[in-house]
């Protein structure tokens, strides 16, 4: 059925080479964060890439986010090629796609308030009255489960999992379609954890929002997602369904970072239900 | 070798700046300087004209700063109204002064600061550096200005030190050692007020420096094999916070070379100080130039004495 | 916690300071020109309470020099004056009624009242240190963003640029540009020179502290969020990046001003500064050059000694304000 729908974002061939900077070395060797990089991500989904530290996945959701230029391949949106546009046109398409990090301490301004964070992205795109932002801002924090008795207060003020909750909401402010999590949950403890991933699914019902999921731990993302991809030292090794993925993983690595997973019976059995 | 080369090129590279900003300042300055010289009778109107075509000063700029830089390179600095002789004479002499007291203040100062710098830093945080901390912060705001003029009425009210000059009149038909003596006497407050000025933040950066030292892994290390505290401080401790300390060098005779024009002023001390500041009221221009390349070149040269110095003893440098 | 009250006890002594300079109209007996050439070199009165015959008087008086007890009066109509050069008055804190003088820091060789001319002395030699650190830390804050933010061939070329001016001895710097300068010009036009060349010498150091700041700040996720979101470089260095360096910046100023104070003093003792009868504190110390007034005439050191309360209240800020951003840095 969804075969003949456009996905929302599609990646083709993508690749990212950094190149060195050291000033004392001989010749210019380039490191290549990934490469040759396919994905399709279709609306209202939940994809997730997976892969150890250093595969290349922070770059990958970066060149996605639009924060970095990819070195080769193209990136489509709703069938048109974003990758290369110059600043001014990528300006209202950054509205669509937003970014989440890891720790959101230091993604947290900590000199402003809590109204002002989740209303940046507001004054950035020059939408509304100063009044009008603040409201925005208020009827967000409840949306995410925060009180509007704290849109005053400084982000050092909140707890993790509530900081977290403060830049779901501000990345949630010019109403996005494309939400890409890059290991937003691994620095929260389980009971966050599982609050936040509550707020996500409503989130996706109500808003029809799509999810690109970057994490360590497939554990955590058998969870949730609906497809997973694999990420081995800069390439997608394997991209299925989750189900199917845990089912019969093809790739041998694939197999291993399953086989590290403690409860892996437990999961395989409730897939299998 | 190429960190040598490459502050060489930088010292190079820094002095042609100067070049072209002193001789920039030469052009905006006021023409008059040549009016008056030829209103001068006692200057010829032939020297007059060889200057103009010495200098060239009816050609274009780049043609009047090579032949400005080519007259520099050979020694000539121009000539001076007030004094009705050419400017490199008056300037060694003057030169050669300034450097003697900068010297000794330098050395008197370095000669305090070291070994008490060395001494509150391992007693970090006890009594004596937290005395001697105090004296510091005290000694930092008093101005420069308040210490050479009680300097003066020191010398002036008490009589033990004359109050100015370099040479007590007459005094140079007198023989070698009572010239020495005598130019001693001069030179002493002077000198002193000079490192006093420069004490304070010399101390701190010394006390700083040796901190660090003491408070690193390699040297708790040795300590810990029992190696006795003076060789520590001495064979250990101290080569390696030469580092920090002769960039210190260095960065100190800027700030040197700034203090030394008030104390010669004030105490008399005939150096480049005084000179500069009559030949400002007399826009005598070719001094004030002169004096100002010359102490910048003095400058890069302690700065380059200083990275060469930095080269020998630090091994770091060499293999970088 | 003492480094918050060592800056509040600083912070109030120099605006109590400022403020008394500010209204030196009001503060001052006389104005600073006034001459009084029957009493040179007047050494400092005294304010007594008890007269020569032992009885008390609640109203303190000086001995002016006819012998004659002049008793104090407050707010007294005085010489005319103008706050901040906009608002006239005539009211001055305190006086005495004339053929009386009240000389409570002595005379000059011209009969000047060393208290009024020291006051007004601030007016020139603080502002002249105020603007030209205002300058040098605002030079420093433009060249320390560009070159923190932009990076590349530009930070290249401005730092190496601040290496220059920073290598380079400031007071004969300072001496060239003047002496390129036309030495007779209207008196502002001085005061602003010098405001501007002390100024525009000393950007290196703030601008290179600064754009280590800047360089570790853009770097930070809360910028590279904003920047997620298609924010201008301009938004990003006013909103988040340059708000880092509040803490720099107020350090510098605290301590580039006594600096600058001292600067001023220098030129204008040396007599490259302003000129008579601008009575800048330099002016005030440059009859010391003279021996006879140094060893005779104690009280014209004042203005040199009454530095050294102001320097130091500048420096505990500066001392606190060090402590304070340390510790809360990010």
């Amino acid at each position: 059925m969804t075969l003949f729908t456009e996905p929302l974002m599609n990646i083709r061939g993508l690749g990212k080479r950094y190149a060195q900077r050291r000033p004392f070395s001989r010749g210019r060797a380039a490191v290549c964060a990934f490469d040759d990089v396919n994905l399709a991500i279709r609306r209202c989904s939940t994809v997730a890439v997976v892969g150890e530290s250093g595969a290349g996945k922070s770059s990958l959701a970066r060149c996605l986010a639009l924060l970095d230029q990819p070195s080769r391949g193209e990136i489509y949106w709703e069938g048109q090629i974003i990758s290369g546009l110059p600043k001014k046109e990528l300006f209202p398409l950054r509205r669509q796609i937003q970014l989440i990090f890891q720790d959101p301490s230091s993604s947290l301004n900590p000199r402003f308030t809590a109204a002002q964070i989740i209303a940046e992205p507001l004054r950035i795109h020059r939408e509304g009255t100063p009044a009008q932002r603040y409201e925005r801002a208020i009827t967000l924090m409840k949306q995410v489960g925060l009180s509007p008795d704290a849109a005053q207060k400084r982000p050092s003020e909140f707890s993790g999992g509530q900081r977290q909750r403060l830049a779901i909401a501000r990345a949630l402010a010019l109403e996005p379609k494309l939400l890409i999590l890059d290991e937003a949950l691994s620095s929260l403890d389980v009971a966050n954890r599982e609050m936040i991933l509550d707020l996500l699914v409503d989130l996706q019902a109500t808003r029809a929002l799509t999810y690109l999921h970057i994490s360590h731990d497939l554990q955590l993302v058998s969870q949730f997602a609906g497809e997973v991809a694999v990420m081995h030292q800069g390439k997608i090794i394997e991209q299925q369904s989750a189900r199917a993925l845990f089912a019969c993983p093809m790739h041998s690595y694939t197999q291993e970072l399953i086989e590290e997973i403690p409860a892996i019976e437990a999961i395989l059995e409730e897939r299998s239900a | 070798m190429r960190y040598l080369i490459r502050r060489l090129v930088h010292a190079i590279l820094l002095l042609v700046a100067i070049s072209i900003f002193s001789f920039a300042l030469i052009q905006i300055a006021p023409g008059d300087f040549f009016d008056a010289m030829r209103l001068n009778p006692q200057v010829s109107a032939q020297t007059v004209d060889g200057i103009r075509s010495q200098y060239g000063l009816d050609r274009s700029f780049p043609v009047r700063y090579e032949r400005w830089m080519r007259s520099l390179l050979g020694g000539q600095l121009g000539f001076s109204l007030a004094y009705n002789s050419p400017v490199s004479p008056l300037l060694r002499v003057r030169a050669r002064n300034t450097l003697l007291l900068t010297g000794s203040a330098t050395s008197l100062a370095w000669l305090l600061a070291l070994p008490i710098g060395i001494w509150t830093a391992a007693r970090k945080g006890k009594l004596p550096d937290r005395l001697v901390g105090l004296a510091t912060s005290t000694l930092l705001t008093i101005p420069d200005i308040l210490l050479f003029l009680v300097l003066l009425l020191l010398a002036v009210r008490t009589g033990w030190f004359p109050a100015g000059g370099m040479i007590s009149s007459g005094g140079e038909e007198a023989g070698t050692w009572s010239k020495a003596k005598d130019v001693a006497l001069h030179l002493f407050l002077p000198a002193l007020g000079l490192a006093i000025v420069t004490l304070p933040v010399l101390l701190r950066h010394i006390r700083s420096a040796m901190i660090e030292v003491l408070d690193s892994q390699f040297l708790r290390a040795a300590r810990g094999h029992g190696i006795s505290r003076r060789r520590l401080l001495w064979r250990y401790a101290l080569p390696v916070a030469a580092n920090p300390l002769i960039s210190l060098f260095g960065f100190s005779i800027a700030a040197l070379l700034s203090a030394s024009v008030l104390v010669e002023v004030i105490l008399s001390w005939p150096g480049l100080g005084p000179l500069l500041v009559e030949s400002i009221l007399a826009r005598d221009v070719y001094v004030v130039v002169g004096v100002v390349t010359l102490s910048s070149v003095f400058l890069v040269a302690g700065n380059l004495v200083a990275d060469l110095l930095l080269y020998a003893t630090d091994p770091r440098i060499r293999v970088e | 916690m003492t480094h918050q009250r060592k800056l509040w006890g600083a912070v109030v002594l120099l605006a109590g300071f400022h403020a008394v300079v500010l209204f030196a109209g009001f503060f001052a007996p006389y104005d600073y020109a006034t001459q009084d050439r029957d009493s040179p070199f007047a050494s400092p009165a005294r304010i007594h309470f008890v007269d020569q015959r032992g009885n008390f008087h609640p109203r303190p008086f000086v001995y002016a020099a006819a012998s004659q007890p002049a008793p104090m009066q407050f707010f007294v109509s005085g010489e005319p004056y103008k706050i901040a050069g906009l608002f006239a008055s005539r009211i001055h804190l305190f006086g005495v009624a004339k053929p009386g003088r009240i000389y409570l820091l002595g005379t000059d060789a011209y009969g000047r009242d060393q208290l009024s001319r020291f006051l007004y002395g601030g007016q020139i030699s603080l502002l002249a240190g105020l603007l030209a650190a205002a300058l040098s830390v605002s030079l420093g804050i433009v060249v320390g963003a560009i070159s923190g933010f932009y990076g590349g061939w530009i930070d290249e070329f401005l730092m190496r640029g601040g290496e220059l001016f920073l290598a380079l001895p400031w007071l004969y710097l300072l001496f060239a540009v003047r002496a390129a300068l036309p030495l007779h010009i209207a008196d502002w036009q001085v005061f602003l020179l010098l405001v501007v060349v002390i100024g525009a010498i000393g950007w290196a150091r703030p601008a290179r502290l600064i754009r280590g700041v800047v360089l570790s700040a853009k770097e930070r996720s809360f910028v590279l969020v904003a920047r997620g979101f298609g924010a201008s470089d301009i938004y990003l260095l006013r909103r988040h990046v340059l708000p880092q360096t509040y803490g720099i910046v107020l350090t510098q100023m605290a301590l580039l001003i006594p600096q600058y104070v001292l600067a001023e003093v220098t030129l204008t003792f040396l007599g490259l500064g302003v000129s008579e009868p601008m009575p800048s504190w330099g002016s005030l110390l440059s009859s010391l050059q003279q021996y006879y007034v140094l060893s005779s005439y104690w009280w014209m050191f004042l203005p040199a000694i009454l530095l050294i309360p102001i320097f130091l209240a500048y420096y505990s800020a500066a001392d606190a304000l060090q402590e304070r951003w340390k510790s809360v840095s990010l």
